[in-house]
């Protein structure tokens, strides 16, 4: 038997997460939001968390789906502005398992500063947008959002309002959505978005947007419905209900997938009726669609653009409409489909990515992490370059400080140590911070690797709060990583860098111990002390180039026909000797180093 | 169009085409033309590929432009790269003796670029092939290759010694500039003395 339950909208959204499948849920708490997560926590087989604010729970929920779970993420309309550095390039990543993230938005201002209407953050980031119209919808439309999230590899912006999220409806309740939890595999150039492979993801966004049109001219979220009247009205989400109570006899294009927009079948509702009006709450995001279509309709001269809308409202906006003299009769232009920019040219030359300098100490890091069958998640600077090949050491990059939220929603799904995060000193304190104490309130599992330069180094060397250089040049404070996260009561060690031996110790205890860690590794970037700590010396006997030197990925260090050598630019910093096996490199010092 | 001047400055992250190009802006506003140019920071210095473009005449509307009348080259590879910037007719000014593998070559998976002056008849470009890397050495410091160069350009280059002195002086960190006006010099007085390797007379 099916049970009806009266649901309030966002606990229909819980209820709907769960019946989709959906194991992961986080959010940071925030009007008229908050209860979607409450609910999902109460309910069987889903795992819920507050995440310290909204973008950490994108990363956060990042993680989880790349780990192979649906994952749902919910904010109100301000959270979805913390969360858009993060937002902007999982459009370009997509997705592994379904990705939802719910925006609730309060017109009216009912407990928010300002009013903002997030069906802009989906035209922004080119991804499909839902609005359920009521609790029955709210819960239907989640399992439709993650099999659009999974199909298009995109992640889903599914919005609610005040009206919506904290009205109550019937709701039916559905066979639940068999869902097996997706695989992980490693993929850099879907993952790691360094220009070379965002450029390609991104013409992958903008093809996956006209997909997307196609999908929603056919959607059955999308559907006209036929009235008696010579009007129509196009309309989404709860105002919707307003509308239809306000002109039972009009004809309505009711848009449950309002992004991208259908322009045939808003066309279609033109053939149809000589009057249209466009009623939605906040910005005029479907009416300047349809206008851009060349086609007349009445929208925000007679739709309040600010505050909450009720049938009242609409029935005496409209009224006036219906039967004045209908304009004159147009045909729809539809826009073409964009053009891509040219490829780059195919490369018969040798490229010549950036890579990580000679002599950074930091590249002892990447070595050592390569020892261990963990993926690593990686942040923005200089620190991506340890992805390249030969070291390979990275899985990800999505925006600055993403890389210890998605360590520990990653390892949350799978249940176990899968991955680390690797992150540099500035990077860390831009936003790093945040998600380690999100990662450590949430009893996380992980390493968080800090390669430390003190510098903000592929910038070009500005200070931070950790040299506590200014732009002045005069000194501030410099932060102590390991003092802040012994205030935090997480686990921390500080290690040199250029200590190859101990690194790799002291790393491979990080990573088997379990819990939360933090791994600082000191040293100063090579680029600013230019150091030339002596000379490699290759015995041409013993080097039978078996490639371990060349694995660290060094630039100097080039392989011949028989024993490697060692060319222009070597700092001595040695770790190409550490990793020999065959004693066949020596670094001979220079005394009195400059 | 015709009235403005192209110049695409390339070679590898750390190779000071920055400077070079400061340089070359400085020296053609000192000739009181106006100047626009467009430069790679950031990931491109890491050892990466970087290109500026440095743009003057009586008026310039855009500062980048996607062919180059002149290319000035700090690396062998990265002027096979810059080749394909050029016209018929244009003008490549390379570092020849400089060499600085890739990744992919050193790994060899990929092979060096061959014979750029055949590369260079081939596409009817004059090549003007400076030791700049030895010419650097010479004025007292290996890191000049990029001035030493300019210093060869400037042959092809309408403008006076004397706004090239002041467009030094401008960009050139003072510490710098005495060791980078010998790179200069050394480098603008090989161009005559090697005229025999300028395969322009082939093509």
């Amino acid at each position: 038997m099916e049970r009806i339950l009266f649901l309030m909208g966002n606990e229909a959204i819980g209820y709907g997460a769960v019946r989709a499948g959906a194991t992961f849920a986080c959010a940071y708490p925030g009007t008229p939001s908050t209860e979607i997560i409450e609910t999902a926590a109460g309910l069987e087989g889903i795992h819920a968390e507050w995440c310290v604010n909204e973008k950490v729970a994108l990363e956060t929920a990042v993680g989880t789906s790349r780990a192979g779970a649906r994952t749902i993420v919910t904010m109100k309309h301000v959270g979805l502005n913390v969360a858009a550095d993060p937002l902007l390039t999982l459009t370009e990543t997509g997705v592994n398992a379904g990705l939802v993230i719910v925006s609730a938005d309060d017109p009216g201002m009912n407990s928010s500063q300002n009013e903002q209407d997030s069906r802009n953050y989906a035209k922004f980031a080119k991804i499909p947008m839902l609005e359920p119209s009521d609790s029955q919808e709210a819960y239907d439309f989640v399992a439709e959002a993650f099999a659009l999230s999974e199909e298009f590899d995109t992640p889903v912006l599914l919005r609610s309002s005040t009206k919506l999220s904290h009205g109550r409806g019937q709701v039916v309740q559905r066979a639940p959505v068999e869902f097996e939890a997706r695989e992980y595999v490693k993929d850099i150039t879907k993952h790691l978005m360094v220009p070379q492979w965002a450029r390609l993801r991104n013409r992958f966004v903008i093809e996956r947007l006209q997909r997307l049109r196609a999908r929603a001219e056919e959607s059955p979220l999308n559907i006209l419905e036929a009235g008696t009247a010579d009007f129509g009205i196009i309309t989404s989400g709860v105002v919707y209900q307003y509308a239809r109570e306000a002109f039972p006899d009009a004809w309505f294009l009711k848009l449950g997938m309002s992004h991208p927009l259908p322009y045939r079948k808003v066309a279609e509702l033109y053939e149809r009726v000589s009057r249209v009006a466009v009623v939605e709450e906040l910005d005029p995001f479907i009416e300047e669609q349809v206008r851009m279509l060349g086609l007349p309709v009445i929208g925000k001269e007679a739709i309040p653009a600010d505050g909450e809308l009720d049938p009242d409202t609409v029935f005496q906006a409209l009224e006036p409409y219906v039967t004045a003299t209908p304009p004159q009769r147009r045909l729809p232009v539809f826009p073409p489909a964009p053009r891509l920019a040219d490829p780059p040219p195919a490369a018969d030359l040798p490229v010549r990515p950036p890579v990580l300098c000679a002599g950074c100490k930091h590249r002892s890091v990447f070595t050592a992490l390569k020892r261990h069958k963990v993926a690593a998640m990686g942040d923005i600077g200089c620190y991506m370059l340890g992805a390249d090949p030969p070291l390979n050491a990275l899985d990800s990059s999505l925006c600055m400080g993403a890389s210890v939220g998605i360590m520990a929603g990653f390892n949350e799904a799978l249940g176990r140590k899968a991955s680390v995060a690797v992150i540099g000193d500035s990077t860390f304190f831009h936003s790093g911070i945040t998600p380690l104490i999100s990662a450590h309130y949430n009893g996380a599992e992980g390493v968080v690797l800090i390669l430390d330069n003190r510098t903000t180094a592929m910038t070009g060397h500005q200070g931070n709060p950790g040299s506590g250089l200014r732009p002045d040049l005069t000194e501030g404070p410099a932060i102590d990583i390991q003092k802040m996260c012994e205030g935090m009561d997480i686990r921390c060690v500080t290690v040199d860098a250029a200590d190859y031996p101990t690194l790799k110790a002291a790393l491979k205890t990080a990573i088997d111990a379990p819990g939360l860690s933090v791994f600082v590794a000191q040293a100063p970037c090579a680029l600013m002390v230019r150091e030339n700590l002596g000379e490699i010396v290759v015995d041409e006997e013993r080097c039978n180039l078996c490639g371990l030197c060349l694995d660290i990925g060094c630039p100097v260090i080039a392989p011949g026909e028989d024993f490697v050598s060692i060319t222009d630019g070597c700092t001595g910093c040695g770790l190409c000797v550490e990793v020999c096996h065959r004693g066949a490199l020596t670094l001979v010092g220079n005394e009195g180093t400059p | 169009m015709s009235d403005v001047t192209t110049v695409a400055l390339v070679g590898v992250g750390g190779q000071g085409i920055l400077l070079a190009a400061a340089i070359l802006a400085e020296t053609a506003s000192a000739e009181g033309l106006e100047v626009k140019a467009s430069e790679v920071h950031g990931m491109a210095q890491r050892g990466g590929s970087v290109l500026s473009t440095v743009r003057f005449g009586a008026h310039v509307w855009s500062p980048v432009y996607r062919k180059a009348d002149l290319v000035i080259a700090t690396e062998l590879l990265e002027g096979h790269r810059g080749l394909r910037l050029l016209e018929r007719g244009g003008t490549l000014v390379c570092a020849a003796t400089t060499r600085i593998a890739p990744g992919s070559v050193l790994r060899r998976e990929e092979d060096y670029p061959d014979d750029l002056a055949a590369a260079t008849d081939q596409r009817g470009v004059r090549l003007l092939a400076v030791d700049a890397e030895g010419l650097a050495v010479q004025a007292g410091t290996v890191r000049a290759v990029n001035v030493a160069l300019l210093g060869a350009a400037s042959t092809v280059l309408p403008f006076t010694e004397e706004s090239w002195s002041r467009g030094l002086e401008a960009a050139v960190p003072a510490k710098i500039l005495e060791v980078n006006r010998r790179a200069f010099a050394l480098g603008r007085a090989s161009v005559s003395s090697a005229e025999t390797r300028v395969p322009s007379d082939r093509a």
